[in-house]
Protein backbone atom coordinates (compact mmCIF):
# COMPACT_ATOMS: atom_id res chain seq x y z
CA UNK A 1 0.00 0.00 0.00
CA UNK A 2 2.51 2.19 0.88
CA UNK A 3 4.87 1.31 -2.12
CA UNK A 4 1.41 2.40 -4.55
CA UNK A 5 1.15 5.30 -2.35
CA UNK A 6 4.70 6.17 -3.32
CA UNK A 7 4.26 5.38 -7.01
CA UNK A 8 1.39 7.20 -7.38
CA UNK A 9 2.60 10.04 -6.15
CA UNK A 10 5.88 9.81 -8.08
CA UNK A 11 3.35 9.12 -11.92
CA UNK A 12 1.23 12.48 -10.68
CA UNK A 13 4.21 14.26 -9.63
CA UNK A 14 5.87 13.47 -13.48
CA UNK A 15 2.33 14.66 -15.19
CA UNK A 16 2.32 17.95 -12.92
CA UNK A 17 6.03 18.69 -14.66
CA UNK A 18 4.34 18.09 -18.08
CA UNK A 19 1.39 20.44 -17.74
CA UNK A 20 3.72 23.04 -16.27
CA UNK A 21 2.57 23.34 -12.92
CA UNK A 22 4.58 25.67 -10.35
CA UNK A 23 7.27 24.12 -8.42
CA UNK A 24 5.41 24.94 -5.01
CA UNK A 25 2.38 23.23 -6.14
CA UNK A 26 4.24 19.90 -7.36
CA UNK A 27 3.80 18.40 -3.71
CA UNK A 28 0.47 19.28 -3.36
CA UNK A 29 -0.49 18.25 -6.58
CA UNK A 30 1.13 15.04 -6.39
CA UNK A 31 -0.72 14.23 -2.84
CA UNK A 32 -3.84 14.74 -4.25
CA UNK A 33 -3.15 12.26 -7.20
CA UNK A 34 -1.63 10.01 -4.63
CA UNK A 35 -4.97 10.19 -2.15
CA UNK A 36 -7.24 9.98 -5.20
CA UNK A 37 -5.93 6.41 -5.92
CA UNK A 38 -5.59 5.03 -2.42
CA UNK A 39 -9.39 5.42 -1.91
CA UNK A 40 -9.95 4.18 -5.20
CA UNK A 41 -7.94 0.94 -3.39
CA UNK A 42 -9.29 0.78 -0.54
CA UNK A 43 -12.60 0.94 -1.63
CA UNK A 44 -11.96 -1.09 -4.34
CA UNK A 45 -10.36 -4.03 -1.64
CA UNK A 46 -13.77 -3.51 0.29
CA UNK A 47 -15.29 -5.15 -2.50
CA UNK A 48 -18.03 -2.17 -3.98
CA UNK A 49 -16.42 -2.60 -8.07
CA UNK A 50 -14.46 -0.49 -10.29
CA UNK A 51 -17.33 1.83 -10.66
CA UNK A 52 -18.20 2.53 -7.52
CA UNK A 53 -14.55 2.95 -6.14
CA UNK A 54 -14.07 5.53 -9.02
CA UNK A 55 -16.92 7.40 -7.98
CA UNK A 56 -15.73 8.00 -4.19
CA UNK A 57 -12.56 7.86 -5.36
CA UNK A 58 -13.15 11.23 -7.75
CA UNK A 59 -15.60 12.72 -5.02
CA UNK A 60 -12.69 12.60 -2.29
CA UNK A 61 -10.06 13.58 -5.35
CA UNK A 62 -12.01 16.76 -6.00
CA UNK A 63 -12.90 17.92 -2.66
CA UNK A 64 -8.90 17.21 -1.63
CA UNK A 65 -8.48 19.55 -5.00
CA UNK A 66 -10.78 22.26 -3.74
CA UNK A 67 -9.33 22.23 -0.14
CA UNK A 68 -5.93 22.64 -1.50
CA UNK A 69 -7.03 25.05 -3.42
CA UNK A 70 -7.99 27.28 -0.58
CA UNK A 71 -5.42 26.88 1.29
CA UNK A 72 -3.01 27.61 -1.28
CA UNK A 73 -5.36 30.36 -3.01
CA UNK A 74 -4.60 28.19 -6.80
CA UNK A 75 -7.01 27.62 -9.35
CA UNK A 76 -8.92 23.71 -8.52
CA UNK A 77 -7.52 22.97 -11.96
CA UNK A 78 -3.86 22.36 -10.81
CA UNK A 79 -4.53 19.75 -8.28
CA UNK A 80 -7.87 18.17 -10.00
CA UNK A 81 -6.56 17.78 -13.59
CA UNK A 82 -2.95 16.34 -12.31
CA UNK A 83 -4.52 14.13 -9.79
CA UNK A 84 -7.69 12.40 -12.05
CA UNK A 85 -5.11 10.99 -14.40
CA UNK A 86 -4.62 8.08 -11.94
CA UNK A 87 -8.64 7.00 -12.25
CA UNK A 88 -9.33 7.59 -16.19
CA UNK A 89 -10.04 4.44 -17.41
CA UNK A 90 -7.01 4.15 -19.86
CA UNK A 91 -7.38 0.14 -19.35
CA UNK A 92 -10.66 0.10 -20.24
CA UNK A 93 -10.39 1.46 -23.40
CA UNK A 94 -7.73 -0.95 -24.00
CA UNK A 95 -9.10 -3.81 -23.32
CA UNK A 96 -12.65 -2.67 -25.21
CA UNK A 97 -10.48 -2.26 -28.20
CA UNK A 98 -8.63 -5.16 -27.52
CA UNK A 99 -11.46 -7.45 -27.08
CA UNK A 100 -13.09 -5.84 -30.25
CA UNK A 101 -10.70 -6.99 -32.25
CA UNK A 102 -9.92 -10.54 -30.87
CA UNK A 103 -14.03 -11.02 -32.16
CA UNK A 104 -14.68 -11.72 -28.40
CA UNK A 105 -17.74 -9.99 -28.43
CA UNK A 106 -19.21 -10.73 -24.64
CA UNK A 107 -16.02 -9.47 -22.91
CA UNK A 108 -16.15 -6.52 -25.45
CA UNK A 109 -19.25 -5.30 -24.30
CA UNK A 110 -18.77 -6.06 -20.85
CA UNK A 111 -15.37 -4.27 -20.47
CA UNK A 112 -17.10 -1.50 -23.36
CA UNK A 113 -19.86 -1.02 -20.60
CA UNK A 114 -17.83 -0.40 -17.56
CA UNK A 115 -15.88 2.01 -19.42
CA UNK A 116 -18.51 3.77 -20.08
CA UNK A 117 -19.81 3.38 -16.56
CA UNK A 118 -16.44 4.35 -14.67
CA UNK A 119 -16.42 8.11 -17.28
CA UNK A 120 -20.04 8.39 -16.19
CA UNK A 121 -18.83 7.72 -12.49
CA UNK A 122 -16.14 9.86 -12.27
CA UNK A 123 -18.27 12.70 -13.67
CA UNK A 124 -20.59 12.45 -11.10
CA UNK A 125 -17.90 11.87 -8.25
CA UNK A 126 -16.72 15.76 -10.08
CA UNK A 127 -20.47 16.73 -9.99
CA UNK A 128 -20.92 16.32 -6.34
CA UNK A 129 -17.54 17.38 -5.39
CA UNK A 130 -18.45 20.35 -6.58
CA UNK A 131 -21.99 20.89 -5.31
CA UNK A 132 -20.71 21.07 -1.79
CA UNK A 133 -20.70 25.08 -1.13
CA UNK A 134 -17.44 26.89 -1.77
CA UNK A 135 -17.97 28.69 1.98
CA UNK A 136 -16.96 25.66 3.95
CA UNK A 137 -13.38 25.41 2.22
CA UNK A 138 -12.87 28.71 2.92
CA UNK A 139 -13.56 28.71 6.51
CA UNK A 140 -10.33 26.49 6.81
CA UNK A 141 -7.94 28.79 5.95
CA UNK B 1 -7.07 53.43 -29.02
CA UNK B 2 -9.15 54.80 -26.46
CA UNK B 3 -8.86 53.81 -22.74
CA UNK B 4 -11.84 51.88 -22.44
CA UNK B 5 -11.03 50.25 -25.58
CA UNK B 6 -7.32 49.42 -23.86
CA UNK B 7 -8.77 47.78 -20.52
CA UNK B 8 -11.26 46.19 -22.67
CA UNK B 9 -8.06 44.43 -24.45
CA UNK B 10 -6.27 43.62 -21.17
CA UNK B 11 -9.18 42.33 -19.95
CA UNK B 12 -9.89 39.86 -23.01
CA UNK B 13 -6.03 38.93 -23.58
CA UNK B 14 -6.01 38.08 -20.00
CA UNK B 15 -9.02 35.44 -20.87
CA UNK B 16 -7.62 34.42 -24.20
CA UNK B 17 -4.53 33.69 -22.29
CA UNK B 18 -6.47 31.43 -19.42
CA UNK B 19 -8.95 29.90 -22.23
CA UNK B 20 -5.54 28.61 -24.49
CA UNK B 21 -4.04 26.91 -21.46
CA UNK B 22 -6.97 24.93 -20.47
CA UNK B 23 -8.71 26.55 -17.84
CA UNK B 24 -12.55 26.06 -17.69
CA UNK B 25 -14.93 28.82 -19.00
CA UNK B 26 -16.79 29.84 -16.20
CA UNK B 27 -13.40 31.06 -14.63
CA UNK B 28 -12.56 32.71 -18.00
CA UNK B 29 -15.59 34.45 -17.96
CA UNK B 30 -15.82 35.46 -14.23
CA UNK B 31 -12.16 37.09 -14.58
CA UNK B 32 -12.83 39.22 -17.46
CA UNK B 33 -16.17 39.96 -15.74
CA UNK B 34 -14.28 40.69 -12.45
CA UNK B 35 -11.29 42.85 -14.77
CA UNK B 36 -13.81 44.93 -16.14
CA UNK B 37 -15.43 45.69 -12.86
CA UNK B 38 -12.22 47.04 -11.57
CA UNK B 39 -11.21 48.99 -14.20
CA UNK B 40 -15.17 50.63 -13.66
CA UNK B 41 -16.12 50.07 -17.54
CA UNK B 42 -19.72 50.05 -17.54
CA UNK B 43 -22.36 47.99 -19.19
CA UNK B 44 -20.31 45.16 -19.89
CA UNK B 45 -21.40 41.72 -21.29
CA UNK B 46 -18.98 38.59 -22.00
CA UNK B 47 -20.07 35.49 -23.63
CA UNK B 48 -17.12 32.88 -23.46
CA UNK B 49 -17.28 29.35 -25.86
CA UNK B 50 -14.30 27.26 -25.84
CA UNK B 51 -12.51 27.78 -28.77
CA UNK B 52 -13.82 31.79 -28.72
CA UNK B 53 -14.57 34.96 -26.95
CA UNK B 54 -17.30 37.61 -27.08
CA UNK B 55 -17.09 41.18 -25.40
CA UNK B 56 -18.23 44.37 -25.46
CA UNK B 57 -18.23 47.46 -22.81
CA UNK B 58 -19.96 51.00 -22.75
CA UNK B 59 -23.03 49.37 -25.12
CA UNK B 60 -24.88 52.63 -25.11
CA UNK B 61 -22.23 55.52 -25.14
CA UNK B 62 -20.00 57.15 -27.80
CA UNK B 63 -17.00 55.00 -27.33
CA UNK B 64 -18.98 51.62 -27.40
CA UNK B 65 -16.17 49.04 -28.12
CA UNK B 66 -16.45 45.00 -28.60
CA UNK B 67 -14.05 42.29 -29.63
CA UNK B 68 -14.35 39.01 -30.80
CA UNK B 69 -11.37 36.16 -30.14
CA UNK B 70 -10.98 33.15 -31.91
CA UNK B 71 -8.77 30.94 -29.57
CA UNK B 72 -8.02 27.28 -30.50
CA UNK B 73 -7.90 24.50 -28.77
CA UNK B 74 -4.10 24.16 -27.54
CA UNK B 75 -2.24 22.65 -25.07
CA UNK B 76 -2.69 22.96 -20.81
CA UNK B 77 -0.22 24.97 -19.09
CA UNK B 78 -1.38 24.92 -15.56
CA UNK B 79 1.34 27.33 -14.39
CA UNK B 80 0.49 30.13 -16.87
CA UNK B 81 -2.94 29.52 -15.61
CA UNK B 82 -1.74 29.74 -12.15
CA UNK B 83 0.04 32.93 -13.05
CA UNK B 84 -2.74 34.84 -14.66
CA UNK B 85 -4.79 33.68 -11.78
CA UNK B 86 -2.76 35.82 -9.48
CA UNK B 87 -2.33 38.72 -11.91
CA UNK B 88 -6.62 39.28 -12.35
CA UNK B 89 -6.32 38.93 -8.14
CA UNK B 90 -4.19 42.11 -8.13
CA UNK B 91 -5.76 43.72 -11.08
CA UNK B 92 -9.25 43.34 -8.96
CA UNK B 93 -7.72 44.76 -5.71
CA UNK B 94 -5.79 47.77 -7.61
CA UNK B 95 -2.51 46.98 -7.05
CA UNK B 96 -1.63 46.95 -10.39
CA UNK B 97 -2.19 49.52 -13.27
CA UNK B 98 -2.65 48.80 -16.77
CA UNK B 99 1.07 49.28 -18.21
CA UNK B 100 2.74 47.18 -15.71
CA UNK B 101 -0.87 44.64 -16.22
CA UNK B 102 0.67 44.60 -20.22
CA UNK B 103 4.07 43.95 -18.64
CA UNK B 104 3.07 41.01 -16.68
CA UNK B 105 0.37 39.40 -19.00
CA UNK B 106 3.57 39.23 -21.34
CA UNK B 107 5.63 37.76 -18.77
CA UNK B 108 2.78 35.28 -17.88
CA UNK B 109 2.60 34.20 -22.29
CA UNK B 110 6.67 33.76 -21.85
CA UNK B 111 6.76 31.51 -18.99
CA UNK B 112 8.63 28.41 -20.12
CA UNK B 113 7.32 24.74 -20.70
CA UNK B 114 9.94 22.53 -19.15
CA UNK B 115 13.04 21.39 -21.58
CA UNK B 116 12.45 19.06 -23.65
CA UNK B 117 14.52 16.37 -21.93
CA UNK B 118 12.73 16.91 -18.58
CA UNK B 119 9.24 16.31 -20.13
CA UNK B 120 10.71 13.10 -21.86
CA UNK B 121 11.87 11.81 -18.40
CA UNK B 122 8.94 12.93 -16.62
CA UNK B 123 6.61 11.37 -19.32
CA UNK B 124 9.16 8.26 -18.73
CA UNK B 125 8.79 7.89 -15.08
CA UNK B 126 5.07 8.64 -15.19
CA UNK B 127 4.15 5.62 -17.50
CA UNK B 128 6.51 3.35 -15.78
CA UNK B 129 4.64 4.21 -12.28
CA UNK B 130 1.55 4.33 -14.14
CA UNK B 131 2.37 0.71 -15.29
CA UNK B 132 3.08 -0.52 -11.98
CA UNK B 133 0.60 0.66 -9.97
CA UNK B 134 -1.99 -0.56 -13.05
CA UNK B 135 -0.62 -4.17 -11.35
CA UNK B 136 2.57 -4.09 -14.20
CA UNK B 137 5.71 -6.32 -13.32
CA UNK B 138 8.87 -4.45 -12.73
CA UNK B 139 10.17 -5.65 -15.86
CA UNK B 140 6.99 -4.05 -17.39
CA UNK B 141 7.49 -0.79 -15.82
CA UNK B 142 11.24 -0.56 -17.08
CA UNK B 143 9.37 -1.15 -20.83
CA UNK B 144 7.10 1.47 -19.87
CA UNK B 145 9.72 3.88 -19.21
CA UNK B 146 11.25 3.35 -22.23
CA UNK B 147 8.39 3.75 -24.25
CA UNK B 148 7.51 6.72 -22.60
CA UNK B 149 10.23 8.84 -23.72
CA UNK B 150 10.03 7.98 -27.07
CA UNK B 151 6.56 8.28 -27.10
CA UNK B 152 6.86 11.93 -25.52
CA UNK B 153 9.51 12.99 -28.12
CA UNK B 154 7.67 11.97 -30.62
CA UNK B 155 4.23 14.14 -29.35
CA UNK B 156 6.79 17.60 -28.86
CA UNK B 157 8.05 16.89 -32.59
CA UNK B 158 3.84 16.45 -33.84
CA UNK B 159 3.19 19.29 -31.84
CA UNK B 160 6.09 21.41 -33.43
CA UNK B 161 4.81 20.35 -36.75
CA UNK B 162 1.50 21.14 -35.71
CA UNK B 163 0.09 17.76 -37.43
CA UNK B 164 -3.21 17.08 -36.43
CA UNK B 165 -4.18 16.02 -33.12
CA UNK B 166 -5.87 12.90 -33.99
CA UNK B 167 -2.86 11.45 -35.75
CA UNK B 168 -0.50 12.28 -32.96
CA UNK B 169 -2.96 9.84 -30.59
CA UNK B 170 -3.30 7.14 -33.38
CA UNK B 171 0.27 7.24 -34.34
CA UNK B 172 1.56 7.15 -30.32
CA UNK B 173 -0.85 4.63 -29.32
CA UNK B 174 0.49 2.33 -32.26
CA UNK B 175 3.68 2.84 -31.82
CA UNK B 176 3.25 1.68 -28.18
CA UNK B 177 1.38 -1.68 -28.85
CA UNK B 178 4.04 -2.57 -31.91
CA UNK B 179 6.64 -1.84 -29.44
CA UNK B 180 5.58 -3.56 -26.63
CA UNK B 181 4.97 -6.59 -28.81
CA UNK B 182 8.50 -6.33 -30.14
CA UNK B 183 9.36 -6.61 -26.15
CA UNK B 184 7.14 -9.66 -25.95
CA UNK B 185 8.57 -11.49 -29.06
CA UNK B 186 12.41 -10.52 -28.31
CA UNK B 187 11.84 -13.30 -25.25
CA UNK B 188 11.55 -10.77 -22.38
CA UNK B 189 8.78 -12.14 -19.39
CA UNK B 190 6.20 -8.92 -20.10
CA UNK B 191 2.85 -8.75 -19.78
CA UNK B 192 2.44 -6.81 -22.69
CA UNK B 193 -0.51 -5.43 -22.23
CA UNK B 194 0.36 -4.00 -18.79
CA UNK B 195 2.94 -1.56 -20.63
CA UNK B 196 0.72 -0.25 -23.37
CA UNK B 197 -1.95 0.38 -20.68
CA UNK B 198 0.96 2.39 -18.36
CA UNK B 199 2.06 3.97 -21.84
CA UNK B 200 -1.02 5.03 -23.16
CA UNK B 201 -1.56 7.29 -19.68
CA UNK B 202 -0.19 10.32 -21.27
CA UNK B 203 -2.74 10.14 -24.30
CA UNK B 204 -5.84 9.96 -22.49
CA UNK B 205 -8.66 12.69 -22.14
CA UNK B 206 -8.45 13.32 -18.75
CA UNK B 207 -8.10 16.60 -18.74
CA UNK B 208 -10.97 17.24 -21.62
CA UNK B 209 -13.25 15.15 -19.34
CA UNK B 210 -12.59 17.26 -16.44
CA UNK B 211 -12.85 20.29 -18.17
CA UNK B 212 -15.92 19.20 -19.99
CA UNK B 213 -17.77 17.85 -16.53
CA UNK B 214 -16.96 21.45 -15.15
CA UNK B 215 -18.40 23.04 -17.38
CA UNK B 216 -21.28 21.03 -17.92
CA UNK B 217 -21.78 21.47 -14.32
CA UNK B 218 -21.76 25.29 -14.83
CA UNK B 219 -24.12 25.52 -17.64
CA UNK B 220 -21.77 26.31 -20.26
CA UNK B 221 -23.65 23.28 -22.50
CA UNK B 222 -21.96 24.04 -25.67
CA UNK B 223 -18.05 24.54 -24.23
CA UNK B 224 -19.06 21.03 -22.24
CA UNK B 225 -20.14 19.34 -25.38
CA UNK B 226 -17.33 20.26 -27.49
CA UNK B 227 -14.44 19.19 -24.70
CA UNK B 228 -16.72 16.20 -24.39
CA UNK B 229 -16.43 15.50 -28.01
CA UNK B 230 -12.85 16.35 -27.84
CA UNK B 231 -12.43 13.59 -25.19
CA UNK B 232 -14.52 10.98 -27.04
CA UNK B 233 -12.33 11.03 -30.25
CA UNK B 234 -9.12 11.27 -28.11
CA UNK B 235 -10.28 8.09 -26.62
CA UNK B 236 -11.42 6.69 -29.80
CA UNK B 237 -8.58 7.50 -31.79
CA UNK B 238 -6.14 5.26 -29.03
CA UNK B 239 -8.46 2.47 -29.59
CA UNK B 240 -7.85 2.64 -33.33
CA UNK B 241 -3.74 3.04 -33.08
CA UNK B 242 -4.39 -0.31 -30.43
CA UNK B 243 -6.76 -2.45 -32.66
CA UNK B 244 -4.87 -1.57 -36.00
CA UNK B 245 -1.46 -3.09 -34.54
CA UNK B 246 -3.12 -5.80 -32.94
CA UNK B 247 -5.08 -6.95 -36.17
CA UNK B 248 -1.80 -6.23 -38.59
CA UNK B 249 0.16 -8.51 -35.83
CA UNK B 250 -2.35 -11.22 -36.01
CA UNK B 251 -1.90 -11.32 -39.72
CA UNK B 252 1.83 -11.99 -39.36
CA UNK B 253 2.98 -15.61 -39.19
CA UNK B 254 4.73 -16.79 -35.86
CA UNK B 255 5.77 -14.82 -33.11
CA UNK B 256 4.38 -15.28 -29.64
CA UNK B 257 0.68 -15.54 -29.45
CA UNK B 258 -1.28 -13.48 -27.58
CA UNK B 259 -3.84 -14.47 -24.98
Amino acid sequence: MILQFLLAMTATASFAVLYGVPKKQFFFSSLTGALGWICYLTFFKLGVGTVFASLFATFFLTIISRFFAAIRKNPVTLYLVTGIFTLVPGAGIYYTSYYFIMNDMSRFTAKGMETFKIAGAISIGIIFGFAIPQRLFQRKK
Amino acid sequence: MSDNKEKLTLAVEIGDALLRNGAEIYRVEDTILHILDAFELENFDVYVLSNGIFASANEDREDACSIIRHVPLGDVHLGKIAALNQLSREICENTCDIEEAWERLRQCNLLPSPKPWIQGIACGIGCGCFCYIFGGKFLDSVCAFILGIFLQYMRMDQIERKSSKFMTNIIGSAFLTASSLIFLNLGLPVMQDKIVIGGIVPLLPGIALTTSIRDLFNGDYLSGAIHLLDALLTAMCIAVGVGFVIITYQHIPGGVKLP
